[in-house]
């Protein structure tokens, strides 16, 4: 492949290469708390769609009597309970009536890369978990060190964009790894009517 | 569950789930994942994919059901590995955890015993195959 149709091809994968570059640095080396605790009401909303019935998440006396000192969280819940908030006191969360308008900030879509292409298609690839220990209600967790593990720009079905592999810790706020993370995201720029 | 009462092959019970709006709106707002692409069906569109689809944490759930199910309230799990999405599992479809025990060890005296696990729909797979790492406890605990 000569001519423009390979410098647009080599562009953008060139694009990525200070994300390729910043392979090993840690993006979040502060601990990010959950927007809340874990507590009793969140983790039945989180079994209702699931219909995941265990009584160790909805009878705080089955969980004493199995040892925890209430309720526990599902482990998988180590994802959505790291979660930061999406709005703070004093911050403005929507400034648009279009409707399908995004909030002006949010943890969730990759906003926070700073290097690299623009991109708004954003989901997760692969996940492995470790958990160290359950969490339960009353705890709260949060996520320490973001470490970018590997970068790899490619082209897909919905778009140009790279695959990206993270590593954090799930940490309790005294500091205890209860769980630890590997995710694997797929950032990229859609693709548009007329692409090939 | 014992680690004793574990066959090395046998099948677990599938879960069946229904993939539907309704659904799909109940677990972003209860996951906190509100990326457009899991309630917004022309915002999914738009980024390339068919539908609105599931979101990771569902996904991830939905394994752990299947184990829950399964192991009851005295097992522990100790890992996933290898939950990798290869199709979105969309709005509209029917997805299928299904399951079997791939092995079982002893590490001491910890029972462990891995599960290999996917997510299917019509077409095949849509979620792994991947690994569900669980602790059960011995039958002759307590015995001591």
């Amino acid at each position: 492949m000569t001519g423009p149709e390979a410098d647009s091809k080599a562009d953008w994968k060139a694009e990525w290469q200070p994300v390729i570059d910043a392979v090993g640095r840690d993006f979040a080396p502060e601990t990010r708390m959950g927007a809340d605790a874990v507590e009793r009401g969140a983790i039945r909303r989180y079994l209702e769609p699931l219909e995941l019935d265990c009584a160790l998440h909805t009878d705080p006396e089955a969980a004493r009597a199995a040892g925890f000192a209430d309720v526990t969280m599902p482990y998988t819940g180590v994802v959505a309970w790291t979660i930061p908030p999406m709005w703070r006191p004093g911050e403005r969360l929507f400034d648009s009536a279009d409707r399908d308008a995004q909030p002006v900030r949010s943890p969730i879509n990759n906003q926070e890369m700073t290097l690299g292409p623009k991109t708004t298609g954003f989901f997760a690839t692969d996940i492995a978990l470790d958990f160290l220990r359950p969490v339960t209600a009353g705890e709260r967790i949060g996520r320490r060190s973001n470490r970018l593990l590997s970068c790899t720009p490619k082209e897909t079905s919905v778009g140009r964009g790279a695959f990206l592999k993270w590593e954090s810790d799930i940490v309790t706020e005294d500091g205890e790894v209860v769980a630890r993370i590997r995710i694997g995201t797929y950032a990229y720029v859609p693709k548009t009517e007329g692409d090939e | 569950m014992k680690y004793e009462d574990v066959t090395v092959g046998e099948e677990l019970a599938e879960v069946e789930y229904p993939l539907n709006v309704y659904r799909l709106v109940m677990a972003a707002g209860a996951n906190r994942d509100f990326n457009s692409i899991h309630h917004n069906s022309e915002y999914a569109r738009r980024t390339g994919a068919q539908e609105m689809y599931a979101n990771t944490s569902f996904l991830l759930g939905a394994w752990e059901r299947c184990v829950r199910d399964w192991m009851g309230e005295e097992g522990t799990m100790r890992a996933i590995r290898d939950f990798r999405m290869k199709a979105f599992n969309y709005a509209g479809e029917t997805m299928w955890v299904r399951a079997h025990v791939a092995a079982k060890r002893l590490e001491g005296e910890t029972g462990v015993v891995e599960v290999a696990i996917r997510c299917e729909n019509g077409n095949g797979i849509t979620v792994g195959p991947g690994v569900v790492e669980v602790v059960l406890p011995r039958r002759t605990e307590g015995l001591k």
